[in-house]
């Protein structure tokens, strides 16, 4: 049974997508069924419900070979080429001024809160 | 010959081998422009041109793989799971930072598309480019863009936030594995956080739970923006 052990791990991560799939449609507002899924086993995991080791080492191998399953996407954009070679640089421009806002403005209110935070507990604390 | 090439197996080993040779060249370079999944993509894509097999041959096998992709985004609540102690303690400065990233993000598309001069369809399209491709998708056909720019961009910020992961922490100064997680998962989603697993396990833990905050924020705040 111990050969079956990858393949019910799968099969456990697989059913819970499309219980999430099935959130998807019912909540009233848009986000994706693999956040749903996502939130979904985070919660059954940290309940108890569903145990670590029920999905760990299939789980572990989709984790460690992640960057592996963008390739069907990122190849994908040929068939777009034309769009994207007309307007390549602006694509460019918007996407890396807003990569680096995006970066710094989370980077740093992290950063900002955890000072905080430190204040008011060493406040607390004194 | 097109026939065995629409075989579900091309596509897939074609893939397999390409990543192989992407990781091969990348570890051999150690340079983080060599990355093993631009390498994979030039290589699919010399293969399609120069023996000329349509791109749809290469789908019926690729199809598979990206049908993995709901349950690689899932399984990412495991890595979050294993980092709870680290992320109750971290739980405001992940909420509060994913907030102030996507609002950096909308902001600054908005600022940008209108300055270059880019119309209203494109700006649909862009808005939602830092989170994760699905919900991507999902906000740019509520704003009637083009969901083949979206994944283009989301694409982009995710190859580049997975190139610069390592550059940006130096370029503003970030130390914090905290703070380096969760502004990497707020601008480049899951495909950043495949680079944050790689840098540490809180790096990880913090760019995922920081990718989902980021796709609930902006799903909220999106509409504001257009």
């Amino acid at each position: 049974m111990a050969s079956m052990k990858y393949l019910i791990q799968l099969a456990i991560i697989f059913g819970l997508c499309l219980v999430g799939d099935v959130i998807s449609l019912v909540v009233p507002f848009t986000l994706p069924s693999s956040v749903i899924s996502m939130l979904l086993i985070l919660v059954l995991l940290s309940s108890g419900l569903l145990k670590e080791h029920s999905i760990a080492e299939s789980a572990d191998f989709m984790l460690k070979n992640m960057t592996f399953f963008f390739i069907p996407p990122v190849v994908g954009i040929l068939r777009y080429s034309s769009l994207v070679q007309s307007i390549w640089w602006q694509l460019l421009v918007v996407n890396l001024v807003s990569l680096f806002a995006c970066f710094a403005a989370s980077s740093w209110t992290v950063v900002l809160v955890q000072f905080v935070q430190k204040k008011i507990g060493g406040k607390r604390h004194a | 010959m097109l026939e065995i090439l629409s075989s579900p197996l091309f596509g897939i080993s074609l893939s397999v081998f390409a990543f192989q040779a992407g990781l091969f060249i990348n570890k051999k370079l150690k340079n983080p422009l060599a990355n093993p999944l631009v390498i994979a993509m030039l290589i699919i894509i010399a293969v399609l041109l120069l023996f000329d097999i349509p791109l749809d041959a290469y789908e019926e096998g690729s199809s598979i793989i990206y049908m993995f992709l709901t349950p690689v985004t899932a399984v990412l609540a495991l890595s979050i799971y294993r980092q709870r102690d680290v992320l109750r303690r971290a739980f405001f400065p992940v909420v509060l930072g994913t907030l102030a990233g996507a609002l950096a993000a909308l902001s600054s598309v908005v600022v940008t598309c209108n300055l270059l001069g880019l119309d209203r369809t494109i700006l649909a399209s862009l808005l939602s480019k830092s989170v994760t491709t699905p919900i991507a998708i999902a906000l740019t056909e509520q704003f009637g863009g083009l969901p083949a720019l979206t994944i283009a961009s989301t694409l982009i910020s995710g190859v580049a936030g997975n190139l610069l992961a390592p550059v940006l922490s130096k370029l503003f100064g970030i130390k914090d594995p905290v703070a380096h997680g969760v502004g990497i998962g707020a601008c480049s989603h899951a495909l950043g956080t495949s680079k944050a697993l790689e840098i540490g396990d809180v790096q990880g833990a913090m760019s995922s739970i920081s990718l989902s905050f980021s796709a609930l924020w902006t799903v909220l705040l999106a509409p504001l923006f257009f």
